[in-house]
């Protein structure tokens, strides 16, 4: 395997922008260490797409980012470093997530789902008005506000895992697999719900395996194997290195 | 003859290290103790022995069971109905059905019956049991002892209920119990170690993984359970036999958790733990009985507090809980702390 | 015909009082799987509390009620924040056996520090006074029970459905992890689970108090092992569960008053045992067990 290109490619964004900084992040899972020492940047207005095989660690860099799973290393949020902060500080500064397998509270209706979403926010006529922006955004979420969320679709409970996420009105969108065990139809409409937000200012880090339509959307992306990251570059350069192919097939 | 395997070998090891202690104590209170003393041990040997009843199913299968002191005291009035001369009964169970006041046994016989019938009903009741999920089985076990216990108050004319049962003869003395608790840790490690308690301890780590294995969970269970309820039987009968008088409070709540927090403090998961967490808290609760009593201590007279053993035993088991879940043992057995570690 | 009216009101305000106290160790169990057995010490706590306005001359009967709520549910959230806490991820099998101990503590605590006998509080007695409604004899306290209980049930579904922490006491009995990824405080949903179970065992207590006009230290614990036992049958983890395990439990316990013979009176406790665990053996997660798994705890 050739080595990894530099982990920090300096060049790419002024310090300004960045608005998460990991720096050599390990995660563990009791005692197991499943990222080993990662760091990546996410730029201001920017889809940054985390690629990589099942297993890579992915997830778990995630979880470290919203502090639910343990590790040591630097992350910086909007110029603080929130290594330290709890979970509920850390959502509450902006950062919101829609988990791998989506999570949505099945025993609550859709509206209860999207209410949660809004926990921390306090101004009512603004949640309204989020809460109707969604609903016209997803007539079928609308429809069924008042039935038990787990009566939805795959695809609709991944609708709503992402409404419930921007309910909070986040600075940061971390969205884990969004497309996975869905048909290609509904992919596509994630995707295309994920560059509508991306064209309105939002900053998303994309956790995929769908590596193809990830990288179409992606300003720039980080490619994972077993706990590192082997490959960085934008979605050009990424998208013709063999080394994608190979990583994410399992062919080497 | 019975073929061990490597683990059941240093199982024995550990068991004749634990046996040498249990020597020990008893000899040393045998000797050197008052006949108060003495009576102190001995019924910290029944109580050894009913944890260790308790730790083979709690320990292996990690199912908590609230029913230990129901079947302590079936098998102790399941002996003492057989062994009491019927000149006793006739006098103490004058309405006594089926005849039970028309015969006596010698104590040897009463005491295989005894566990005949606890073993059968232990049998029956874990058909059920075993197939429920953790919290759910040991919610039944909690029936159990509150219906087992409602039976013994309520068939005063077998059982007396709540008054002394007695006229049972008094065969056993410290040295009896002390064999029988040797013979019982014996079992319990051979059990732990057996091809049965590896696979029964596996599968309450990973029930899923261990039924893909072809681990028959329910079964082994089944075995756990009943094993233990014969042990919990045996001490029923040793408590019987020592003390000639029963009754059916000694087998309700207080003992339930007496026995509980002393298996807990020591490690549910090990034999030596549970040896360790009896002895600790028979003696400690001993100590703060004495407290209780007001003493003068260093010139200090101290009031009288009733309660403060009652406030130890709580504390016990919830400090253990918060900060060593697993209790002091965790999962080393006495032969551990003397071996080194090879890998 | 009366009769049968007559017991069935009787079962009514059994089972008021099982449900009551049965919600108040389902909302905490739901959330965190903690079978909570010292919830019939935070009922004590409520009886000492009358017993503390008694020795203090305080015989106003609104003073006292709301003494024993309030201490009751002061009383919950300590253990939350003392006992439970080091035991929030743990199995529901090591929440047990904490909660078994701090009832012991608790327990004799009472004994040592105030008194192993009956302590008479009558400041509650006027609650309690004959009812006689067209040949049907009632208790005037079996009445507010009910309705006491009637108002919780809608007044709890309010919460939970109306406001943004009630809302995340649900969501948290599924999947509590994500509930703190929405920015909830995991120690506020905590903290107003254990809340709303002292309110329920503070108002089971004033009930339990003026029936008996008495406390002791174990006054607790016969009513929480039945509530338990509702619990179970309804599906533990379940508040609808509890509700009805509550319910269903009275009414067979009425069944077994009447139709156990006289002889056999000694024996309603185990009957009653007996078909709790017959429920379970048919149904091992209970009535209205909870649908889904629970996700992981925190
Ligand atoms: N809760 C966990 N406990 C133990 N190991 C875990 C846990 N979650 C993930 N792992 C391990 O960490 C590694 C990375 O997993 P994950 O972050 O989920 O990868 P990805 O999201 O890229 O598929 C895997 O080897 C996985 O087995
Ligand atoms: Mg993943």
């Amino acid at each position: 395997m050739t080595p990894a290109r530099p982990l920090i490619d300096e060049g790419r964004a002024s310090q300004a922008d960045r608005m998460l900084t990991i720096q050599d992040l390990h995660v563990f899972h009791g005692p197991i260490e499943a990222v080993h020492g990662i760091s990546l940047n996410v730029e201001r207005g920017k889809c940054i797409s985390l690629l990589g095989p099942n297993g890579a660690g992915k997830t778990s860099t995630i979880s470290a980012i919203t502090g639910i799973a343990r590790a040591t290393g630097s992350i910086r949020f909007e110029d603080r470093e929130i290594s330290a902060d709890s979970v509920e500080a850390r959502i509450a500064s902006g950062i919101a997530v829609s988990p791998e397998g989506r999570r949505i509270f099945s025993n609550l209706t859709i509206l209860e789902n999207l209410t949660l979403g809004a926990a921390l926010q306090r101004d009512q006529a603004e949640k309204g008005r989020d809460i109707d922006h969604w609903f016209s955004l997803f007539p079928i979420l609308a429809e069924r506000r008042d039935q038990a969320a787990g009566t939805l679709s795959g695809g609709e409970q991944q609708m709503l895992a992402i409404a419930r996420a921007l309910m909070a009105r986040p600075k940061i969108l971390l969205l884990d697999e969004p497309s996975l065990g869905l048909a290609p139809k509904i992919v596509r409409q994630i995707f295309d719900l994920i560059g509508t937000l991306k064209d309105k200012g939002m900053t998303i880090l994309l956790v995929e395996q769908n590596a193809t339509q990830a990288l179409k959307l992606a300003d720039y992306a980080y490619l994972m194997s077993s706990g590192r990251i082997v490959a960085h570059g934008t979605a050009d350069e990424l998208g013709k290195s063999d080394k994608l192919m190979a990583e994410l097939t399992g062919v080497a | 003859m019975i073929r061990l395997s490597q683990s059941q070998r240093s199982g024995l090891v550990g068991a004749a290290l634990l046996a040498a202690v249990l020597v020990v104590i008893g000899v040393a209170t045998l000797y050197f103790g008052s006949r108060y003393q003495i009576r102190l041990v001995y019924s910290a040997y029944v109580n050894l022995i009913v944890v260790l009843g308790l730790q083979v199913f709690m320990g292996n299968a990690r199912i908590t069971n609230l029913s230990h002191s129901a079947f302590m005291g079936i098998g102790a009035y399941a002996a003492a109905l057989c062994v009491t001369p019927e000149n006793i009964k006739k006098i103490s169970l004058p309405a006594a059905p089926w005849g039970l006041a028309d015969f006596s046994l010698d104590p040897v016989l009463s005491a295989a019956i005894a566990i005949v019938i606890t073993a059968v009903l232990a049998f029956l009741l874990g058909l059920f049991i075993v197939r429920l999920t953790s919290i759910g089985a040991t919610i039944v076990t909690l029936a159990v002892l509150v219906i087992v216990h409602a039976v013994f108050l309520y068939r005063t004319d077998i059982f007396k209920g709540n008054q002394a049962f007695f006229g049972i003869p008094q065969v056993f003395d410290l040295g009896w119990v002390v064999g029988i608790a040797i013979l019982a840790v014996v079992v319990c490690r051979l059990f732990r170690e057996s091809r049965w308690g590896i696979q029964l301890r596996a599968s309450a780590d990973d029930e899923v993984g261990a039924a893909a294995m072809g681990v028959q969970i329910y079964k082994l269970r089944l075995i756990a359970w009943v094993l233990g309820a014969v042990i919990l039987a045996v001490a029923g009968i040793c408590y019987a036999y020592f003390l000639g008088t029963i009754s059916a409070r000694p087998f309700y709540f207080n003992h339930v958790f007496l026995t509980l927090a002393m298996l807990i403090l020591g490690g549910m998961r090990t034999v030596t733990g549970a040896v360790l967490g009896t002895f600790l808290i028979s003696f400690g609760l001993e100590g703060v009985r004495y407290l209780e009593t007001g003493p003068v201590l260093l010139g200090i007279d101290l009031p009288e507090a009733l309660g403060l053993s009652g406030i130890a035993l709580g504390a016990v088991i919830v400090l253990t809980m918060a900060l060593r879940p697993t209790g002091i043992m965790g999962n080393r057995e006495i032969e551990t702390l003397f071996v080194r570690k090879t890998f | 015909m009366e009769y049968v009216i007559q017991q069935g009101l009787n079962a009514l305000s059994f089972g008021a009082e099982y449900a009551l106290l049965a919600l108040g160790l389902a909302i905490v169990f739901s959330i965190m799987g903690l079978v909570n057995f010292a919830h019939g010490e935070i009922i004590a706590v409520g009886g000492y509390t009358m017993v503390a306005f008694a020795a203090l001359a305080i015989g106003n009967p609104v003073i006292v009620m709301a003494g024993a709520v309030i201490a009751a549910m002061l009383a919950s959230l300590t253990l939350e924040r003392v006992a439970f806490r080091p035991v929030r991820k743990a199995d529901p099998t090591t929440g047990l056996l904490t909660a078994f101990g701090v009832s012991i503590v608790l327990q004799n605590v009472f004994l040592m520090f105030v008194s192993p006998r009956p302590i008479a509080v009558t400041s509650l007695y006027f609650l309690d006074w004959p009812i006689e409604i067209a040949g049907i004899r009632l208790a005037s306290l079996q009445v507010f029970e009910t309705l006491t209980t009637i108002v919780v049930i809608v007044a709890l579904m309010l919460f939970l459905r109306r406001t943004v922490l009630g809302l995340a006491v649900r969501a948290a009995s599924l999947d509590f992890e994500m509930v703190r990824l929405t920015g909830i405080k995991a120690n506020r949903v905590f903290a107003m689970a254990f809340l709303i179970s002292g309110l329920l065992a503070g108002l089971a207590c004033i009930f339990i108090m003026a029936r008996r006009g008495s406390v002791d230290p174990h006054l607790g614990f016969d009513p929480v092992l039945k509530a338990f036992v509702a619990c179970v049958v309804g599906g533990f983890g379940s508040l609808p569960g509890a509700v009805l395990g509550g319910f269903l439990l009275g009414a067979v316990e009425v069944a077994m008053l009447v139709m156990l013979p006289q002889s056999l009176g000694g024996m309603t406790d185990a009957f009653v045992f007996m078909i709790v665990a017959l429920i379970l053996i048919w149904r091992p997660d209970g009535i209205l067990s909870p649908a889904i798994e629970k996700g992981d705890k925190l």
